[in-house]
């Protein structure tokens, strides 16, 4: 073959993160739109201000349960009914409770909008929560449970928030709740959290598509805009705080081939001016194969099929009190666990002494900033980062002033960063594998006093 | 009444055009202004049923090894040139075909076509035996991390092997065995290079905001140079029965969460219309939180924490419809399968109604247009028709198809297909104390990055 050198880019063509419109209707309800062309399938998101905090005493799981039964039935439909009409209209509708609220997502074809519009609002509106349909989704909730204490990622999880936070903190435990917590709900509870909690004038709902020949103003008013409700002061939120000191906790599973790694810590959440170096810098830490810890565990070593480096956000205020998880997550082979983390603490130990490099730190922003066209092609990613954006308290233009923000990082802040992200001496190791095989070498390594917990 | 489709769904306002250059490379193109992004995507006609005995996961861990630097390309620099330039790439490796794929930012399109070319044609400059030796652990990681190391990872190894009999080429799957991936040696990954790697065993789809004119020059610039190759053999014969002829059974005693009941049925080949009434079957049966399956067990007897059946279309052996049904505490599994026959022996009797049938064509429809959301999507859907079925137009018709199939059809597929001798079974009992009830994901390829 003909051998040619590596082409020159062209001349860039412009793109921004869609500026939402804004507004509100009668009944309080906030409405953000983004109307984006070819995208047939539009994504609507509702945030409702129904935060796992809020759940009672003793009824972790309650607010899952109700965002769960919020398409058991209506005042019109049965469970079963109302589950084919939104199939007919060729709609997914998920809801999920995190620490923030409850996230209802509808998709569905432009063409079907108003349809399935009418049946988001009637399952917001008003629900049936018929006593049998809660029983049954507590129940199935709990056959769930085991399943989710089987998979490693997600035992890991369980075991870092529980080391982490204090238990009276409600991101100490399980988001969905806990056997014992989950078996005390029925209906009557189910009914009592979204009678306190639901409601138009402190939720949002973010619409973005291809919008071209609908009228949305109609539509919303003749679907969310009946939904009522007394207006209500938002619940303050937590703070929360966390215990941090380098320790390492081995949830046993005898026989693992793969020990699963959830290496954290917290750290404050977008708000924080540090927010875009601090994405910058768990990037080149670990953001992709080629990122430094990959570089070495994956592509020199082949411990793993790969390790990731993130800060996700837990909770915002609009205090500004908010916290994030900083984290590195992974699974690697049960007998090159201790190897992995000593090189693991050598990856940390180098990037604090020496730095990222120029070099590094450009590769990352032009990826960073040059995926916003591929990252938001689809409406549900762009609505998905305008949701997150209310949630957390922050301005819609946010995301825009981001890319802005990463590009005028440098390698140094890039750096400190990173390494304050990450200390030695602050960082819960959590190890889901075979203790018989780990927990002697992983001690030896000096991480921290080392406890071994049953699964 | 039948479903109607929306305006939108006649062809996804998709058009394409294709091109073949002299060394026998087809080239897709699809323009679409909307968004500065701009789609590569290369499909090569080979993955795990080309794979010989002893060599099982030779084809994966070789897609593993096109990231490894190639004549003009150094170590990781494929993900690295790609990744600076904003774009996201990946690889993938299934029964049927291995596909690579870059978005990019549109400015960005020739790097991409550059750096495909380069290892199409110069692959084997920097293959070398610590690349080799290093991607196999990843992958043997990969392996232990998707399936060996989760509850019910297996499952659907065992399935394939149970439904595609020995020496069928589906009988392993992609990820292959631990023993085979120590055996690969650098000259088998070579020999697969050189047998496999040809313009002409490949298509090239791009998609986005191009010009089609400079596209297909660059093409022809990049690509137009690297020699044919004719030696690939022809694939093992992959034909079997229409039907199994008897029930296969296999019981997995194992540290699991729950009981499960799984099976898969033999279905006919992707492309024929008979597969199209047999994806709205299944999702009839159990796509969805209204299917049959889901409000019979999970609603109605609350014998299951989750039921459904999946569709693995195949075009070079009977595809393969795949029943999942994880058992709600206590339940045990005969209840669960007289339950699955009842219904299953009902609607091969009765067939769908008409509001099932509008249903099931709406959720197909919407996950077509899903597909078509991004332009990776749809890069992947032409080079997957041109590939497999010869045309990558018919890409633009395909949702149109499922749209035209009657409830006739539907039900006389359910009933030549969905019956108890026409699969095989997968039974999950656990060995710990707990026992209870929900998720696995079935995975029918291979990925070179997570």
């Amino acid at each position: 073959m003909t051998f040619h050198p590596q082409p020159q880019a062209g001349e860039p063509r412009p793109w921004d993160f869609p500026a939402p419109g804004r507004g509100a209707l009668p009944n309080g309800l906030t409405v953000l739109r983004s109307h984006r062309p070819g995208q047939k399938v539009v994504a609507v998101e509702v945030l409702l201000a129904a935060p796992l905090d809020a759940e009672p005493e003793g009824l972790d799981g309650v607010a899952t349960i109700m965002s769960r039964a919020l398409s058991e039935g209506t005042d019109k439909l049965d469970a079963e009914e109302f589950a084919a009409e939104l199939e007919r209209c060729g709609a997914t509708l998920d809801a999920a409770a995190d620490h923030p609220g409850v996230r209802v997502s509808l998709e569905v074809p432009a063409s079907r909008l108003d349809k399935a519009l009418g049946l988001l609002a009637d399952a917001l509106r008003a629900p049936a929560f018929p006593d049998s349909e809660v029983e049954r989704l507590v129940n199935n909730r709990l056959d769930e449970i085991p399943h989710e204490l089987a998979n490693p990622a997600r035992r890991a999880a369980m075991a870092l928030s529980k080391e982490l936070f204090a238990p009276t903190l409600r991101c100490s435990r399980p988001r969905q709740g806990t056997e014992e917590t989950v078996a005390r709900i029925d209906a009557a509870a189910v009914r009592a959290f979204y009678d306190a909690h639901v409601r138009p004038s402190t939720s949002t709902v973010v619409v973005v598509g291809d919008l071209t020949g609908i009228d949305l103003d109609a539509l919303l008013a003749e679907t969310l805009g009946e939904w009522t409700g007394k207006p209500a002061e938002r619940r303050a939120l937590p703070s929360i705080t966390s215990d941090d000191r380098a320790r390492v906790v081995i949830v046993d599973r005898p026989g693992a081939v793969q020990t699963q790694l959830l290496i954290g810590r917290t750290g404050s959440d977008r708000h924080d001016p540090v927010w875009p170096a601090q994405v910058l810098g768990t990037y080149c830490l670990g953001g992709t194969l080629t990122s430094r810890l990959d570089r070495v565990l994956r592509e020199e070593k082949g411990y793993t099929y790969g390790v990731r480096a993130f800060g996700q956000v837990l909770l915002s205020t609009p205090e500004g009190t908010g916290a994030s998880l900083l984290g590195i997550s992974g699974s690697v082979a049960t007998d090159v666990t201790a190897p992995a983390l000593g090189d693991l603490w050598q990856v940390l130990r180098t990037l604090a002494a020496e730095g990222l490099t120029d070099d590094e730190r450009d590769v990352a922003v032009q990826n960073l900033v040059g995926v916003a066209p591929l990252r938001y092609e689809t409406a549900s990613a762009v609505a998905g980062t305008l949701a997150d954006q209310v949630e957390q308290y922050l301005p819609d233009d946010f995301q825009a002033q981001m890319y802005a923000r990463l590009a005028r990082t440098g390698t140094v802040e890039a750096t400190a960063a990173a390494v304050s992200a990450f200390p030695l001496d602050r960082l819960v190791v959590v190890l889901v594998g075979d203790a018989s095989a780990i927990a002697e070498p992983v001690g030896a390594l000096g991480l921290g006093p080392v406890e071994v917990v049953q699964a | 009444m039948g479903h109607t489709a929306t305006p939108e769904a006649q062809s996804g306002g998709l058009t394409a055009t294709e091109h073949r250059l002299a060394n026998g490379l087809r080239v897709v193109l699809s323009e679409d202004h909307l968004t500065p992004v701009a789609a590569v995507c290369l499909w090569y006609d080979v993955g795990s049923r080309h794979e010989v005995k002893g060599r099982t996961g030779l084809a994966h861990l070789f897609e593993h090894l096109m990231f490894q630097g190639s004549g003009s390309v150094k170590g990781n620099g494929h993900f690295e040139l790609v990744q600076g330039a904003g774009g996201s790439l990946n690889g993938t490796t299934s029964f049927e075909r291995t596909n690579y794929f870059e978005t990019m930012p549109a400015h960005q399109l020739e790097l991409a076509l550059w750096l495909e070319a380069d290892r199409m044609g110069s692959l084997l400059a920097a293959l070398d035996q610590e690349s080799l030796d290093n991607q196999r652990d990843v992958v043997k990681n990969e392996r232990r991390q998707r399936y060996d190391n989760v509850p019910y990872g297996t499952a659907f190894e065992r399935l394939t092997a149970l439904a595609y009999p020995e020496p069928h080429p589906y009988h392993h799957t992609p990820i292959g065995s631990m023993a085979d991936l120590d055996a690969a040696s650098l000259e088998d990954a070579r020999a697969f290079f050189r047998t496999y790697y040809a313009p002409n065993n490949a298509v090239l789809a791009v998609v986005g905001d191009i010009d089609p004119e400079q596209t297909l020059a660059w093409a022809e610039k990049y690509f137009g140079t690297i020699p044919a190759h004719d030696g690939k053999p022809a694939p093992r014969d992959g034909s079997l029965p229409g039907v199994m002829g008897g029930q296969l059974r296999e019981v997995v005693e194992e540290d699991v969460p729950s009981r499960a009941l799984m099976a898969a049925y033999r279905l006919p080949h992707d492309g024929t219309r008979e597969s199209d009434a047999a994806d709205l079957a299944l999702t009839i049966l159990g796509g969805g939180e209204s299917s049959r399956l889901h409000n019979r067990l999970v609603r109605r007897d609350r014998s299951a924490v989750a039921a459904g059946f999946g569709l693995l279309r195949l075009a070079g052996a009977p595809s393969l419809g795949w029943l999942d049904v994880k058992t709600s505490s206590g339940v045990e599994v005969p209840a669960i399968e007289a339950a699955v026959d009842e219904e299953l022996a009902r609607f091969a009797q009765d067939g769908p109604t008409a509001e099932e049938m509008e249903r099931a064509q709406a959720q197909l429809e919407r996950e077509w247009l899903d597909r078509l959301a991004t332009v990776g999507g749809r890069a992947d859907e032409l080079c997957r028709f041109a590939v497999l079925f010869g045309d990558p137009q018919l890409a633009l018709s395909a949702v149109q198809r499922v749209l035209e199939i009657t409830p006739e059809e539907v039900r006389a597929i359910a009933a030549a297909t969905l019956r108890p001798d026409n699969r095989a079974v997968l039974v999950y009992e656990p060995t710990g104390g707990a026992e209870a009830g929900a998720d696995s994901d079935n995975e029918d390829e291979e990925g070179a990055d997570q």
